[in-house]
């Protein structure tokens, strides 16, 4: 579908399990995911941008679409930071919208995102781009449960030798309750990056996707209710998230 | 473009066209070094693929990044007969500045970009040998480094 969309130039939200894809004109300008850590915590968090500052700007200029725009005219924003930051967003969510998932997507014609950034990128490309961080974590350790249960640190006291800066604050985190979603929003960073350096940590051992072992056995069957339950999507055309986690773990569980 | 209040603003384009008018230079990216994404990119690509250059200089800029060997021995400010251990470079992203390689026929810088998603960004540029500068490329980077977050 998404290919005919690109082909007709088509404008409006593409949606899918995984979050939904904003097109204008056939290119893909913004895109969300609740798996995405999202540009609003890549901005804020690095402490550029103020949340206050944020919360104002998305209230009065979301609606017309130009939040964007308005960051960078009033230089809270410098342009290239809001660039780099929107284009890593950009492809943070894609990512999980695009991850296959056997489900067909909605497009609603028309609709517009909120911030406006302007430039888009071609389907074709982030598809393309998609499959190749597919590849790449499978490379690292090609185990996909890690990316959708909660890692739990497999360490004992003490620091190991290999491990970087910042795979040991993502060890710090790793209790076996936040996943790696929850990981990447409290540390700012993209929540793909978090995906990459899970895999690294799960191949040397330092991680293990928490409850794993009956845990099959009982996703397998809420998915099935979920799907029945999300049989009739919801009015806003978002499937719900835990449906969502559920059949990319399913998924996991396949491929291994 | 300007902003409202009349200063110049440089974009990811705007920065990498003024890394090409270096002397000699040839193309320039700035490359996410965790993914291996070109996030944008200007003039030609060694071996002629943009993508397939910004996943090898990631990888590249990866180890460069994270192996000890390359961290200073200083912590920026600490008087020198303090040697400060590595895990509080902690947040003092990146430890390393830039890369340089150096072929018959070309030059390679990579510039880390300070101030950015926690220090996972580096501008490449690649530069004839014969016509490039390589202490002015080092100055010129840094410079557009920075006018790329601030």
């Amino acid at each position: 579908m998404l290919h005919r969309l690109a082909a007709e130039r088509a404008t409006g939200a593409f949606t899918r399990a995984g979050g939904t894809l904003f097109l204008v004109d056939g290119q893909i300008v913004h895109a969300e995911s609740p798996a995405a850590t999202g540009l609003e915590v890549l901005l804020t968090r690095g402490s550029v941008l103020s949340q206050a500052r944020w919360d104002a700007a998305l209230s009065r200029w979301g609606r017309e679409g130009s939040v964007a725009h308005n960051l960078v005219a009033r230089g809270h924003v410098p342009l290239g930071l809001l660039e780099l930051c929107q284009r890593t967003a950009l492809y943070d969510a894609a990512f999980f919208v695009l991850a296959p998932s056997g489900r067909l997507g909605r497009f609603r014609r028309e609709v517009r995102d909120w911030l406006g950034a302007g430039v888009g990128v071609a389907p074709a490309a982030v598809e393309s781009e998609t499959a190749r961080r597919l590849a790449l974590l499978d490379r690292i350790w090609p185990d996909a449960r890690i990316d959708v249960l909660p890692p739990a640190s497999a360490v004992g006291a003490g620091r190991p030798p290999t491990v970087t800066d910042r795979q040991l604050r993502i060890l710090q985190l790793a209790d076996g309750t936040r996943t790696a979603t929850d990981i990447a929003r409290e540390l700012g960073r993209p929540a793909f990056h978090t995906l990459v350096e899970l895999r690294r940590l799960a191949a040397g051992g330092l991680v293990v996707p928490a409850g794993s072992g009956r845990m099959e056995e009982h996703v397998a069957e809420a998915v099935r209710e979920g799907e029945q339950s999300a049989a009739v999507p919801p009015a806003d055309g978002f499937a719900k998230p835990d449906v969502a986690l559920l059949r990319r773990l399913m998924d996991a569980l396949e491929a291994l | 473009m300007q902003t409202e209040r009349g200063r110049n603003v440089s974009g990811i384009d705007e920065c990498l066209l003024e890394a090409l008018r270096l002397p000699g230079a040839r193309g320039a990216a700035v490359v996410d070094w965790v993914s291996g994404l070109a996030l944008g990119t200007a003039g030609d690509a060694p071996g002629g693929d943009h993508e397939a250059a910004a996943c090898e200089t990631a990888e590249l800029a990866r180890m460069v990044a994270e192996y000890r060997s390359f961290s200073p021995l200083h912590a920026a400010g600490t008087p020198s007969a303090v040697t400060v251990p590595a895990e509080q470079h902690a947040g003092q992203t990146p430890a390393v500045e830039d890369i340089i390689a150096t072929n018959s026929d070309s030059y390679h810088v990579l510039r880390f970009v300070t101030g950015a998603l926690d220090g996972t960004l580096f501008l490449h540029v690649w530069l004839d040998r014969d016509e490039g500068n390589l202490a002015l490329a080092r100055i010129r980077l840094a410079e557009i480094a920075g006018r790329l977050v601030l």
